[in-house]
């Protein structure tokens, strides 16, 4: 009698292990996967410019100019939740993740193909580019500058500006320089400067996490998560300057270096 | 443009308090979370306190008042499942679970979102009911989370960013594993549960370190072989026996113990194989929390059929039992019995019915219940039974007022139907027939596991429903009911403004006199509430938070 018991539960781990293909063809997924190409098709330059193009219109909105996330995921850090091979990013752009806002396109496939070359590149921009600067001594300069008081690397640092651990995939040479020396050039979404001038009392300043008509969240710069009614505050301004200060004062060697010291960070992965 | 007035790049920053998050109450330490009670404003733990009273002492909301208490703000899941998460508040930042594992903090004053952590699980996950998450830890700057595929999050409280994670189970082992309980800290230890008690695992309790993940102790529902009590399982049972610690515990630091209670075990309702007493199912356990060691364990249920898990949150109090002033353990378990139990040896005081209950004539000495015979399920299916699968009571929380010294439950009165399965189940999972999210896959074999339920009827009030009960702690005695149309899946909280808070099946939210029962307030937020409430101050004034559906409702006076 006992071993009905054992039987069935050998024979229900086999089931689960099967249930994920079952159910894809239940759905049809299986058929249509199967016609998914194992990798991009079109991936010459010309179609991952296509792609930028395509992604200008159909999803800055949710994704942010240069893929950094807002509404929708952060597409420049290289690590997709929904997977990151070809077909995998093929299958989430066409199809949309089911339960979150994240649509599905209604491009044809060909196009949604160049969106996931540049996709895919938004991800990855760092790693086809070798930097010439020294490493070692870019990361004593990221020492000695004070970088970690704001950034993360790794476990090392808070989380004030972006968490740099994997910035060398994510971000190209020209990019890391322009943070450096124009650090108002680009700012993302979800990095932007404000500063509160009150009615009464000392300005506050931070990262801006929320706004609405009557309150602005912040991350001070000290860390700290604030929340502040707009009924007190005089004036805001946003985003200029940004918090990164500008590092333009080092030189053309130090700042090669510190931009090959950023491009050496690849991640965990 | 000019350059801001504050220096950056390490240096520090000098900023108004009054009205902003006064920082962040950052660290919580573990001497804080000793003395979680002397912080009126926070709710810095499951059951907000060690003793899980689930009570704020906050009275600025009170019977004079709370008739215009009204709703502050919301926060929306956009979930499909719904929320069974007790927040925390530590000065004016709330940090709460979204279904299925995302942790959310919000300025606590307007709802707004600070920032979102989202954990992924993968698509299929083994939860029995629903893929829902109870709530958070927290320790220094850490989140602690559990998650459905039996991990263990650490998350930086200041920012989301995630510090580790450990596996502490593989979830498809067996039938499937998974973590949706809160955690506890307790002094310098993570204290994890997990469940899969109808799926025929093997379950355990878990001590890990908050700073770094690694596990420090596992403590084994089910003695291993040559450990005592392991001859209360017949055969090989234990392999599979369930016994899981999905809720939350307790912890009285004046003996460093930490208590704990147990599920069923498996299968549920077919107990041809699983002869003898199944220890430690359907226990309360007290354990050493430096070493995870058994100091004792009582047994609310041996060898249970009914599904009666005894994973209620353990109520720490004294009482006078007897005209002896007792430390006493107090328990209204899902059994439908009330239990006193002396919480420094283990010793059963008293046992009496909180509910309508047809299963056990009286008690024994060591509070082991005299069986009526002929409540067993039966594979026709026997309809004699109370209380009803989900028991007089569940998971959702009781509280407890110092203020009148009594017990409040949202108790569940309940005629369900007790079935079992003695034949092969005929159908198997077929493309064109899956097993929904969530249900336990049939192997096609005879799956003993299943069997149970047979749902109420819908609206059929003389069958089920519920009441919130004041019972004094010392006798068992009801000293009010407040009775709702159906049986509850929300718990209470007590405040200092002499107020019981909850929230119905229908999404009807209350404010009861504790004193009298009386209902002063409600609200119709319209969407099931399946968690307890919470108390907490924004801008030093007072709130109530309460989930209904997939929406936190958060009340206030002005
Ligand atoms: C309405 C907002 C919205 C639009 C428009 C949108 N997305 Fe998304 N996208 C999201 C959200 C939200 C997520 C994250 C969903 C989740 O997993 O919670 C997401 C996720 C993704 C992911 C998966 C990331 C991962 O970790 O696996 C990819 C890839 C993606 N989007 C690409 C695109 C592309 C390409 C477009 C334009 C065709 C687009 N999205 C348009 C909201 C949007
Ligand atoms: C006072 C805080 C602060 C200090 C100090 C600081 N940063 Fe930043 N950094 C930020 C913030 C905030 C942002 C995001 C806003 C922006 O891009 O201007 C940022 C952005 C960046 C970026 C762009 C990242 C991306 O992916 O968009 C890089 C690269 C960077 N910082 C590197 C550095 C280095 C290297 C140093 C030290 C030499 C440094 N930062 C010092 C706050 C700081």
């Amino acid at each position: 009698m006992l071993s009905r018991i054992f039987l069935g539960l050998a024979a229900s781990a086999a089931l689960l292990a099967a249930q994920n293909v079952q159910n894809q063809a239940l759905t049809g997924e299986a058929a249509r996967s199967a016609e998914i190409a194992k990798t991009n098709p079109f991936n010459t330059e010309a179609d991952v410019q296509q792609g930028n193009a395509l992604f200008q219109v159909q999803c800055t909105y949710c994704h942010g100019a240069r893929g950094e996330g807002g509404r929708g995921a952060d597409l420049t850090a290289g690590v997709y939740k929904m997977g990151g091979a070809d077909p995998d990013l093929f299958k989430t752009v066409r199809s949309g993740i089911p339960g979150t806002e994240m649509p599905a396109s209604r491009l044809t496939d060909d196009e949604i193909w160049k969106m996931v070359g540049f996709v895919k590149r938004l991800g990855s921009r760092g790693l086809s580019e070798k930097a010439p600067g020294d490493a070692a001594a870019g990361k004593a300069l990221y020492a000695k500058n004070g970088c970690a008081g704001c950034h993360r690397i790794g476990d090392e640092g808070v989380d004030l500006g972006p968490d740099l651990s994997d910035v060398g995939r994510r971000r190209g040479l020209a990019f890391l320089e322009e943070s450096l020396v124009k650090p108002e050039a680009f700012v993302s979404n979800t990095f932007r400067a404000v500063q509160l001038v009150m009615k009464s009392g000392p300005a506050v300043g931070g990262i801006r996490l929320n706004e609405d008509d009557l309150s602005v969240q912040l991350r001070d710069t000290n860390g700290n998560l604030r929340s502040v009614m707009k009924d007190g505050v005089k004036e805001l301004r946003r985003d200029k300057p940004s918090l990164m200060p500008s590092y333009e004062r080092l030189s053309k060697t130090d700042l090669t270096n510190l931009v090959a010291y950023l491009n050496s960070l690849k991640g965990a992965q | 443009m000019k350059k801001w007035s504050v220096r950056l790049a390490g240096a520090t920053f000098a900023m108004a308090a009054a009205w902003t998050l006064s920082g962040q109450g950052l660290p919580v330490t573990s001497e804080r979370l000793l003395k979680a009670a002397d912080e009126q404003g926070n709710w810095l733990m499951y059951s907000r306190t060690y003793n899980s009273w689930r009570f704020s002492g906050l009275n600025q909301i009170n019977a004079n008042n709370v008739k215009n208490l009204h709703v502050k703000w919301l926060f929306q899941g956009r979930h499909i499942e719904k929320f069974e998460t007790t927040p925390l508040v530590a000065n004016g930042v709330m940090y709460l679970t979204r279904p299925e594992n995302a942790i959310y903090a919000l300025d606590a004053a307007t709802g707004r979102q600070l920032w979102a952590y989202e954990y992924r699980n993968p698509a299929r996950t083994f939860n029995c009911c629903g893929k829902v998450n109870r709530g958070l830890a927290i320790l220094g700057n850490t989140l602690f989370m559990n998650t459905l595929d039996m991990h263990v999050v650490a998350v930086d409280a200041r920012s989301g960013h995630e510090l580790w994670k450990t596996e502490m189970y593989d979830y498809t082992a067996a039938g499937g594993y998974a973590a949706p309980g809160a955690p506890l800290i307790v002094k310098d230890k993570l204290i994890v549960g997990m469940a899969g008690g109808e799926k025929g695992v093997s379950g355990f309790l878990d001590a890990y370190d908050p700073k770094t993940g690694k596990r420090l102790w596992r403590f084994h529902t089910i003695p291993q072989p040559g450990e005592p009590n392991f001859g209360t399982w017949d055969g090989d049972s234990w392999k599979t026996g369930g016994v899981t610690t999905w809720n939350n515990g307790s912890y009285d630091p004046e003996t460093n113990t930490l208590f704990w209670g147990t599920s069923n075990p498996w299968p549920d309702y077919n107990d041809d194989f699983r002869k003898g007493d199944n220890l430690y199912s359907c226990s309360v356990l007290a354990l050493d929390p430096d070493t995870g060691k058994l100091k004792w364990h009582f047994q609310f249920t041996p060898h249970d059929v009914h599904d009666w898990d005894s994973t209620q949150i353990p109520i720490l109090l004294d009482t006078q039992f007897q005209g002896m002033n007792t430390k006493a353990l107090a328990w209204a378990n899902r059994n439908g019995f009330y239990y006193l139990i002396d919480r420094t040896t283990g010793k059963f005081l008293m046992a009496k019915a909180f509910v309508k209950q047809t299963w056990a004539k009286g008690f024994d000495d060591n509070g082991r219940p005299e069986v009526i015979p002929g409540n067993e399920p039966t594979p026709e299916g026997n309809d004699h039974t109370w209380p009803g699968i989900d028991g007089g009571a569940n998971w959702m929380s009781h509280s407890y007022s110092p203020l009148t010294k009594w017990l409040y439950v949202f108790a569940r009165e309940e005629h369900r139907v007790f079935s079992k399965n003695t034949v092969p189940h005929p159908t198997t999972e077929t493309p064109d027939r899956p097993v929904a999210a969530g249900t336990l896959p049939n192997a096609g074999a005879y799956d003993p596991g299943l069997g149970g339920a047979r749902t109420q009827q819908v609206g059929g009030p003389e069958e089920s429903w519920g009441k919130v009960i004041a019972v004094d702690p010392g006798t068992g005695n009801v000293k009010w009911e407040h009775k709702v149309l159906t049986p509850p899946w929300g718990g209470v909280m007590a405040t200092g403004g002499n107020l019981v808070f909850g929230g119905t099946l229908e999404g009807m939210i209350f404010a009861l006199n504790a004193t009298t029962g009386e209902r002063l307030w409600t609200f119709s937020a319209n969407g099931p509430v399946f968690a307890s409430p919470i108390s907490y101050t924004a801008n030093g004034k007072q709130m109530v938070s309460i989930p209904a559906g997939d929406v936190i409702v958060t009340f206030g006076l002005d």
